[in-house]
């Protein structure tokens, strides 16, 4: 037990060391960003009719702490954002913990639920076609999983508006009807969102299934030759049972390993498929803070919150698997 | 019978020799040769590449604002007929459009489509100049007698869509190209340094590497992509763009790099080299490079679709490359309003090429994976 500890001790301390370099890179690239918070706000309030000097701009970057140094700076945003403080929009003026909670939230959950499904599909449909020997089933599975390559997600979401639109004269966008935009959660408000996250989540879910389904497939083709469950065979295991019982728990481990990677693979699509869908997600925020408005501590928050996920993933699979495979335990608890 | 069983025997013998004695690259040919899909992939993929080299040559029009057609915007696709109810052309035709605005439409420009006045294709018509390979030339592969054709249609400027699609896989092309070339580069380095030396050197850098991977690709692209000033040029960005995909793609190349380097250093083949008193020099140029140039040529095909994607995605959402350049992800910059998805479909057109293109990437890719294994034929 206290060999499992210290082993989720030290993976804990690598994952935020990983943060650590991740957050060190995006520190950085926001600092390149050209001009800073102050230059910003002040330029915002010249625009209101205020006449603005070299000296304002010097106060108010003292105000923000921007003449401070740069690694002393990194330390202190770093610290906060362990804290879940990210500081202010630059452009907003608004805490950027309380401007993104709920939607960081609600990203989270959309991403997490098309991994979910993706797996779903991916596994019993991966074992089949590894085990099967039915050309056509094969030739087709290979197929979808070429098109889910070849076709990205925010080409499959373009596709489907234009036929939804066709079809059904509306192009299923967004995450809430009008009337519960900004009305506060309730049973009905779920609903809504229920009935309208299934398109995003489904997107979302296209390549990392055709992925999945090709990582599940190749696991399980290695497996299931193996002699081990040739013997398996001999003492009178036959069917299903057999392989849920060795090939495919020998090929879950890669599996889990790999999440991470599958998330991150979301979270790239992210973005695009809000502004598609005209999602009121984080995704949505970044590109707004991105591409219109170039707010960087917001830019740098959100990114970091995905990378932090993806981190914190990596890290429940790697215990996970340390509990659940007896290989990975015993190379632990010597 | 006898004399049969020899002659087959001698065929054998020379089959044989022929395989031992084949190149490294005639293996993988041949292996490649196999697999029907990589071998349609492929030629899928030299047709979509020639028509994007000689995309002047043969769209009729040029894909920027000096090519538009003023007299048809937002225009259908025009599909050229054989015949209709006025008798049959030996020459493919299509109608002539014409754009009035009067009193009796009242003030507002409506098109019509005249049946009677034909426009005829003709084949190698003088056109806008334009050069290629260094020599400038003016005939195109196909036009009309009269006016302007556009067989995909026109967009919101008039701009010819099928010009556009065609100088577009040259875009994507060469924004892969660059992409890939730097990621190669940078993955080579690292990857190089970090396999060559082990250690803590190589603990470091697989750390660095790792926490760079872990960072969703897009989001970061698009954090860097902010950067761009909007005065630049087009060209400008062009380049930054290409530059960046490839500093972001490397990663995954470098891992592999060293992985390999790691593993191939410690083979026999490399101890025996050594023994027979080869330099370090010989042993990397010889041995440890032939190794695994096939599997880096294969990776860099496989990657380069990712490029192409990655430039479309960010040029789709208004961070990559802008208006004169043309790109799929430029091209389809507007079509999510709903004016364009009921009216316009032909704006999507372009998707199909990408696919196409993408798709054929992916199989050539798998099918040179398959081909470069040397063991692929002995398993199973």
């Amino acid at each position: 037990m206290l060999q499992f500890a210290r082993f989720a001790l030290v993976r804990g301390l690598l994952a935020v060391l990983t943060l650590l370099i991740v957050s060190f890179i995006v520190f950085t690239l926001m600092e390149f960003v050209p001009g800073d918070c102050a230059e910003r706000y002040v330029a915002f309030k010249n625009t209101q009719g205020s006449n603005i000097t070299i000296a304002d701009i010097e106060a108010e970057r003292v105000r923000l702490g921007l003449d401070k140094p740069y690694l002393q700076r990194w330390g202190v945003w770093i610290y906060n954002a362990f804290q879940g403080d990210f500081g202010d929009s630059c452009i907003l003026r608004v805490n950027i913990a309380l401007l993104l909670g709920q939607k960081f939230w609600i990203s989270l959950g959309i991403c997490l639920s098309s991994l979910v499904l993706a797996y779903l599909i991916a596994l019993p449909v991966g074992i089949i076609s590894a085990t099967s020997n039915s050309p056509v089933l094969n030739n087709s599975l290979r197929l979808i999983s070429y098109l889910g390559l070849a076709l990205p997600n925010f080409l499959l979401a373009l596709m489907i508006m234009l036929i939804s639109t066709i079809l059904f004269g509306d192009s299923l966008t967004g995450l809430f009807s009008a009337e519960y935009r900004d009305a506060p959660w309730s049973v009905d408000r779920m609903k809504d969102f229920l009935s309208r996250a299934w398109l995003p989540v489904f997107i979302l879910a296209w390549s990392a299934t055709a992925f999945a389904i090709q990582t599940v497939r190749a696991l399980m083709s290695d497996e299931v030759d193996k002699l081990y469950v040739t013997a398996a065979k001999a003492r009178g295991v036959i069917g299903r049972k057999l392989l849920w019982r060795y090939p495919a728990r020998h090929a879950l481990g890669p599996i889990v390993n790999s999440l991470g990677f599958d998330l991150n693979r979301i979270f790239n699509e992210l973005p695009i498929i809000a502004v598609i869908l005209t999602l009121t997600d984080a995704g949505a925020l970044l590109i707004e803070a991105l591409a219109r408005s170039n707010d960087q501590q917001l830019a740098g928050a959100i990114i970091f919150l995905l990378t932090g996920s993806i981190v914190t993933l990596n890290f429940l699979t790697d215990i996970l698997l340390a509990v659940v495979d007896p290989r990975v335990r015993s190379s632990i608890v010597k | 019978m006898t004399d049969t069983n020899t002659i087959s025997a001698g065929a054998d013998q020379k089959l044989k020799e022929a395989y031992f004695t084949a190149s490294q690259g005639q293996l993988i040919w041949s292996r490649f040769k196999k697999q029907k899909a990589a071998m349609a992939g492929a030629w899928v993929l030299l047709i979509l590449i020639l028509s994007g080299l000689f995309a002047p040559f043969l769209t009729p029009y040029s894909p920027t604002l000096s090519g538009r057609d003023k007299d048809y915007q937002n225009g259908a696709p025009q599909i050229p007929i054989l015949w209709d109810e006025n008798g049959f052309s030996a020459r493919p035709f299509i109608y002539t459009y014409e754009r009035e605005r009067s009193f009796k439409t009242n003030f507002r420009w409506v098109s019509t489509i005249n049946r009677d006045k034909r426009r005829y294709m003709t084949l190698f018509p003088k056109g806008e100049k334009y050069t290629l390979f260094g020599i400038s030339f003016e005939r195109h592969l196909f036009g009309v007698d009269k006016g302007k054709i556009h067989i995909f249609g026109t967009d919101s400027t008039g701009k010819d869509i099928f010009s556009r699609t065609l100088h577009a896989i040259n875009t994507s092309l060469a924004v892969g190209t660059i992409g890939v070339a730097i990621a190669f580069v940078m993955a080579l380095i690292i990857g190089g340094i970090s396999g060559y030396y082990g250690g803590w050197i190589d603990s470091v850098l697989q750390m660095i590497t790792d926490a760079i991977r872990t960072v969703p690709a897009i989001p970061l692209f698009m954090a860097i992509a902010a950067f761009i000033p909007s005065e630049w040029s087009s060209e400008e960005r062009f380049f930054f763009i290409s530059i960046v995909l490839g500093f972001i793609n490397w990663p995954t190349l470098a891992r592999r790099v060293r992985t390999h380097l790691l593993t191939e250093r410690n083979q026999e083949y490399v101890l025996a080299a050594q023994l027979c008193g080869a330099s370090a020099n010989h042993i990397i140029r010889k041995h440890l490079l032939p190794s695994f140039t096939s599997y880096i040529i294969v990776d860099l095909v496989i990657s380069f679709p990712y490029m192409v994607l990655s430039e479309t995605a960010l040029s789709f959402i208004g961070l990559g490359l802008r208006d004169p350049v043309n790109s799929l992800g430029v091209m389809l910059q507007n079509v999510t309003n709903a004016d364009v998805l009921l009216n316009y479909q032909w704006y999507f057109i372009p998707v199909i090429f990408f696919i196409a293109l993408v798709l054929a990437f992916v199989f050539v890719g798998d099918g040179l994976r398959d081909a470069a294994d040397p063991y692929g034929d002995t398993k199973k």
